[in-house]
């Protein structure tokens, strides 16, 4: 598991009952059949998608 | 979570006042100008501030502040904000009055600080709400609702049953694809895209400068392995270098001690020796100056006349193998395309239609014409699915013609290049591709050198042929002269023969020198090559080639991740609002229109007669309103996770009729069964209501409030009608 898709951060998304909550879930659903190249591709599409969340929500975290 | 209370410290025309409300129906009733919609403000002021300052700051005082009470699930929480400052103070108590969390700080409505962040997430964990625009969309219904009406209405249903305030997915799908269209043109989604983008150009120069794909389109010639060829070739002619050497040295020591054991007769040997082969020593010493030149030049020694036909034959092995990669490329793409014909679904139709005769057949209505409609169905589709199966196996049938061709084609350039390759070993000239392409270039530099070098050779052979005629004269001249001694003679010839033997050894001798020589700066010209090969522009392509294609898939995989999310959340979600908001239009309207339906971008229609759907523009204002009232309430039921908060109707029934709004108030009492309703109305009317069905009523008027505004006064009068 790399690191993003095991953080704290992550896990609680994926209990929220929201679009990013439903991404997280699939993300986590793909990664646990994925090899480390296709892993790397979901962190690295997750953590783009999650930025743009931010942008779009106001949020300058 | 019930809003217990409300206190008015300085807001509005209150000062002082506490007004406090129960679970299930409250109903705030007054006459205009009462302060109902001041109250009604408060809440979302209090919770996330105002940009309406003016609106609830009391005239002439610079004091404008109130506190909410909510409680529920053996908590309590307050928050109390100061709308001048929006300093705020949030305490979250238990039912020991023990401090669970607490929150002192500014908060303003649109702030981004982190102070604002820590606010809002603690609202959001303890309320379940952290946005005003959403509270107000989905817990607070005004009496303006052509406000939520069209674009705007769909924008923020959108927003709000994709589970995030502010967040328009939709934008942000967009803004993906559109970065991704900027890269490239190939759009997996649909059709590729007009105008060729950045990846595209790219592969263009890379195809122009013929470095587009190295590996695939010239696999024969790859410089990859040259180097350790040479190294290889170097390691071993060294090897065999040192060997000759030993042998050379032991060589001249024999030759030194023949010439020891007779030393009268080596004069008049040598003697002869030099004056009987001056052409040959000419041409020898001619060769000797011409092959060091050619050594210099990186040519073979003993270049044979043959070499450039060999390098001609070479260039088109190559060309064959190059154009070859074309066309098998352009098969693999067009067998990429051929479609397979989709029977899983075909068969599901089918099924579907068999099922459909079987229920047909069991209920006793119009078999006949469904057997014969679902027959002609069937034999339709699968029609269709036997032609496209045909057109598949004639497709790739064409297609495997067309390989076995190229691949025959490929074969014979297989054989011509082995041939080759065994005529330049014969020839004792390199086989490897990049030598050959060297070489090839060597040739065409230095075309004079080697055409001498071919005449001087011509020269030498017809040379070599007079000189074994003198030699054969000069043998009898030196037998009429006589023999000085027999054993001498033999030992002169030996010696004569062991000094060609050792001129020939050492030409050898050289030239492998000289090759081990070339073979180290090509050696160290690789090795520099492939360390600069990350400086030239073709390599900076390639690089920013794989960048692009990287951030390519990244893109398409955010993009069909997002797509997914959103359909599957829109899916389940939407499912539900429609579901809870047709049986609330149902109820309103007394069953007339049995559902509402929003469409993928929110836009609301009512279906009519059990069939048609028909938009909402199409309705009188007081049907809207029951349709946009209906959703609201569905929207807060599906939003509400558990957290239940009070719902705020402002007058929201001044379109309605007597009849439906008889019946909307009987569906809002119904909605407040389980959590808390407040409503806020002018209609005295509603307060006999509210004596039947034991509501909590908090009369307001001009005149209660202008007496309670004074300081020090108490609770506003509320009359709980039982």
């Amino acid at each position: 598991m790399t690191r993003l898709l095991g953080s704290a951060h992550i896990e609680t998304l994926a209990r929220e009952e929201s679009v990013p909550g439903v991404l997280v879930r699939m993300v986590l659903k793909q990664a646990e059949h994925a090899d480390s190249e296709e892993k790397m591709l979901l962190e690295n599409a997750l953590q783009l998608l999650l930025t743009r969340f931010q942008v779009m929500g106001g949020d300058d975290s | 979570m019930i809003l217990r209370s409300i206190e008015l410290e300085s807001f509005g025309r209150f000062r002082g006042q506490t007004i406090e409300f129960r679970r299930g129906l409250n109903l705030v009733i007054g006459p205009n100008e009462a302060g109902k919609s001041t109250i009604a403000g408060a809440v979302p002021a209090v919770l996330f501030g105002t940009d309406r300052l003016e609106r609830f700051k009391p005239w002439g005082r610079n004091v404008c502040s109130a506190v909410l009470f909510f409680e529920g699930q053996g908590r309590t929480i307050q928050v109390k904000r100061n709308l001048i400052t929006d300093e705020v103070e949030l305490i979250e108590k238990d039912d020991l009055y023990h401090v669970l969390s607490q929150f002192t700080g500014k908060a303003p409505l649109r702030g981004r600080s982190t102070s604002c962040r820590e606010y809002r997430a603690l609202l959001e964990s303890l309320l379940g709400i952290a946005d005003e625009s959403l509270f107000r969309a989905t817990y607070f219904f005004g009496h303006q609702p052509q406000e939520w009406s069209g674009e705007e209405l769909a924008q923020k249903l959108r927003t709000l049953v994709s589970g995030t305030a502010e967040t328009d997915y939709a934008e942000i799908l967009d803004g993906l694809l559109n970065e991704h269209f900027q890269l490239t043109r190939r759009n997996p989604w649909g059709r590729d895209k007009q105008r060729d983008r950045e990846y595209e150009e790219i592969c263009q120069q890379l195809n122009e400068q013929g470095e587009a794909e190295p590996v695939e389109t010239v696999p024969v010639f790859v410089e990859i392995d040259s180097s350790a060829d040479i190294k290889e070739q170097i390691e071993k002619l060294s090897i065999e270098l040192e060997g000759d050497h030993q042998e050379y040295e032991k060589g001249l020591r024999y030759i030194e001690h023949v010439r020891r054991q007779m030393p009268e007769t080596s004069e008049h040997v040598d003697s002869t020796v030099v004056e009987g082969k001056p052409a040959t020593l000419r041409t020898s010493t001619d060769k000797d100056n011409l092959g060091e030149q050619l050594a210099a030049a990186g040519l073979p020694q003993n270049p044979p006349r043959e070499l450039p036909e060999l390098l001609s034959e070479a260039a088109q092995v190559r060309q064959e193998f190059a154009e070859l990669q074309q066309p098998f490329s352009v098969l693999n793409n067009r067998e990429k395309k051929i479609l397979t014909v989709p029977w899983m679904t075909l068969g599901l139709i089918v099924a579907l239609l068999i099922a459909g005769i079987a229920v047909s057949w069991w209920q006793d209505f119009q078999f006949l014409w469904i057997s014969v409609g679902a027959g002609i169905c069937s034999t339709l589709f699968l029609g269709w699915g036997a032609w496209r199966q045909i057109e598949r196996k004639k497709a790739l049938a064409e297609s495997r013609k067309e390989r076995s061709r190229l691949e025959q084609k490929k074969l014979e350039a297989q054989k011509r290049q082995a041939g080759l390759s065994e005529r330049c070993e014969a020839f004792g000239l390199p086989s490897s591709a990049v030598d050959l392409v060297r070489l090839q270039k060597l040739v065409t530099k230095h075309r004079e050198l080697l055409e001498k070098c071919w005449n001087l050779a011509g020269i030498a052979v017809a040379e070599s042929d007079a000189c074994e005629n003198g030699n054969a004269s000069e043998d009898e001249e030196a037998t009429e002269v006589g023999n000085a001694s027999s054993d001498n003679d033999d030992a002169e010839k030996e010696l004569l023969q062991l000094e060609a033997l050792m001129t020939g050894f050492e030409a050898e001798f050289k030239r492998k020198e000289l090759r081990l020589q070339n073979l180290r700066l090509q050696f160290n010209e690789l090795s520099v090559n492939q360390d600069s090969r990350a400086k030239i522009p073709g390599t900076a392509l390639h690089n920013r080639k794989r960048e692009l294609e990287e951030r390519i898939t990244v893109l398409r995989k955010a993009i069909n991740l997002l797509a997914g999310a959103v359909d599957e959340f829109s899916r389940s979600h939407l499912a539900r609002l429609n579901d809870e908001a047709s049986k609330l239009f149902g109820k309103i309207t007394g069953g007339r229109y049995a559902a509402i339906k929003l469409d993928e971008n929110m836009a609301p229609s009512v279906q009519v007669d059990g069939r048609r759907w028909v938009p909402v523009d199409h309705f009188s204002r007081g049907t809207v309103d029951a349709i946009y009232m209906s959703l609201r309430i569905a929207l807060a039921k599906v939003r509400d996770d558990g957290r239940s908060l009070p719902l705020m109707l402002d007058d929201p029934f001044v379109h309605l009729d007597q009849k439906r709004l008889a019946t909307t108030l009987n569906l809002i009492d119904l909605a407040s069964a389980d959590g808390q309703l407040i409503l806020f109305s002018h209609n005295l009317d509603l307060g006999k209501r509210a004596a039947r069905e034991r509501w909590h009523v908090i009369p307001l008027d001009e005149d209660t409030v202008d007496t309670s505004s004074m300081e020090g006064e108490g609770h506003a009068g509320q009359l709980h009608l039982l």
